[in-house]
């Protein structure tokens, strides 16, 4: 076994509380920021099936002229988010009504004047279905003198985009603060062991041990205990995943890319931990 | 090999540790450097393994300069150096053998070389018997002996001794002083550092550089060469 992995594994027999802690923390930092993560993946799929409907609806008053109707047409038809455009006359929509609802059809069979408003339907592109975008391009339609109402769906966007970004957050908050802890508390477990080791260490000084060389040891520690965090807390999201997918309702995981990427990144944030608190005693060589 | 240049080493508390010490250690030189104790001795032995740079003045050793050595480069120079403490400084949970091959194993020394070279060097120092003792088996003398051989596994170009015998009554003392002399005699420089004057005498050949107060106040070579 060789010098670095031998001194690597030390503080795992040295502090084994201390170790155990930091992996710990490490596991729950990983966890939070990848079950809201996960919350945040499956707000991004609803809301893009959502958005795939999104459209803008101008309904127009009843005495709007048919030129009036194809000046509106042409001009939104050159706004940059819309992606298509179509009228939709009185007869139209009395027609579409009649055949979507056939329930009602009597309802509609002998009416002396058909009630429903003529409308545009304004279909945005890809990129531009955020309730921003869409709120944009309804307010600029309502200008029109004779649009008389707008309908986009907004509350649903609203929310879920409120939703969406409440995860991010959560998930940003929760998951740094046990990453703080998980720093915390990786920088004590190299404290201890440099105390213990100062001997060694002087002597590796003294008879010209680079520097990297003396810190390899401490990363690599810390680059395991943050990838057998990352591993705890994969585990503890496939648990919570199944467990929500059995009683709750289908939803998407994270691809496996990601899943090693998530692993990837806990040995980092234990190395730099490591590395942040080395950087005090490496000063003083 | 190394040369002070009007060296100055002055600490903010307790003010001057040497006051403008100049000297040329020559190729295979044996240099005892004496003086009571506070007298700068160990400020010396800093300066010369960059452990301390000088306030002013220059320290030059094998062609590193005080001046413009960069922190990378200094591991480079220790691996040329070979240091000895008066406490040893051993592993107390390695054997004399592995205490000498953890220099060549953090020094980045080919696996295979590890084993003859540290056998050779306890050799060297008389310890083949023993080379798989703890430091808490051995006699003082016997530690110190483990403590040279790892100072010298690495061969460097001098050894740098800082009051080895310290803590070793006097006839053990005269058994290291001994081994420090045959080292010597096979060619590498040797600065021995030390109060106790009574070793000085089983050294005749010796140069001696005496210190007192943080300056040079004899230099037995001074009257050969002086530049130095």
């Amino acid at each position: 076994m060789s010098y670095t992995s031998r001194e690597a594994f030390f503080a795992f027999r040295r502090s084994p509380l201390l170790t155990a802690l930091s992996i710990l923390t490490i596991a729950f930092a990983l966890y939070t920021l990848s079950v809201f993560g996960l919350v945040w993946l499956n707000i991004e799929r609803v809301l893009a099936d959502v958005e795939e409907r999104v459209e803008v609806v101008a309904y127009l008053e009843d005495g709007a002229e048919p030129g009036d109707t194809s000046v509106l047409v042409r001009e939104v038809a050159a706004y940059p988010e819309v992606d298509s455009i179509a009228y939709v006359s009185k007869d139209a929509a009395l027609e579409r009504a009649r055949t979507d609802l056939s329930e009602y059809s009597e309802l509609y069979s002998d009416l002396e004047e058909n009630p429903l408003p003529a409308s545009i339907e304004i279909a945005l592109k890809p990129g531009y279905r955020r309730s921003a975008d869409v709120e944009d391009v309804a307010r600029r339609v309502a200008r029109f003198p004779f649009v008389e109402e707008i309908k986009y769906g907004e509350e649903w966007v609203e929310k879920l985009d409120f939703l969406q970004n409440l995860s991010l957050f959560l998930g940003v908050v929760v998951g740094g603060i046990f990453a703080g802890i998980a720093f915390v508390s990786i920088g004590a477990t190299i404290n201890m062991v440099m105390i213990s080791r100062s001997e060694e260490i002087e002597i590796m000084k003294m008879v010209g041990a680079a520097t990297g060389f003396i810190a390899r040891p401490f990363v690599i520690e810390g680059f395991t205990k943050g990838v057998l965090g990352a591993v705890l807390a994969l585990a503890l999201l496939t648990a919570t995943f199944e467990t929500l997918q059995q009683r709750v309702l289908t939803l998407e995981f994270y691809a496996p890319i990601q899943l090693v990427l998530g692993v990837v990144l806990g040995g980092c944030l234990g190395a730099i931990a490591s590395l942040l608190s080395l950087r005090r005693h490496l000063r003083s060589w | 090999m190394i040369r002070f240049e009007h060296v100055s080493k002055e600490y903010s508390r307790t003010g001057f540790a040497l006051k403008n010490a100049s000297f040329h250690l020559r190729k295979g030189e044996f240099m005892f450097v004496t003086g009571p104790s506070g007298a700068g001795k160990t400020t010396l032995v800093k300066m010369v393994t960059m452990e301390e740079r000088p306030t002013s003045g220059v320290v030059r050793v094998s062609g590193y300069s005080s001046e413009s050595i960069k922190r990378r480069e200094i591991p480079l120079l220790r691996r040329r150096l070979g240091v000895v403490f008066q406490d040893f400084r051993l592993l107390r949970n390695r054997t004399a053998r592995e205490n000498v091959a953890f220099v060549l194993e953090v020094t980045g020394a080919d696996t295979e070389q590890i084993k003859p070279r540290v056998l050779r060097t306890l050799a060297a120092v008389g310890l083949s018997d023993k080379a798989d003792r703890l430091p808490s088996e051995l006699s003082g003398g016997e530690q110190q002996r483990v403590a040279i051989a790892r100072a010298l596994v690495n061969d460097p170009f001098v050894l740098l001794a800082d009051e080895p015998t310290g803590n070793l009554d006097h006839r053990i003392a005269l058994d290291v002083l001994r081994v420090f002399k045959d080292i010597n005699l096979r060619g590498m420089a040797v600065v021995f550092v030390t109060h106790d004057r009574s070793l000085l005498e089983h050294h005749p050949g010796a140069r001696i550089i005496e210190l007192d107060e943080g300056r040079i106040v004899g230099d037995s070579a001074a009257e050969e060469d002086p530049a130095a």
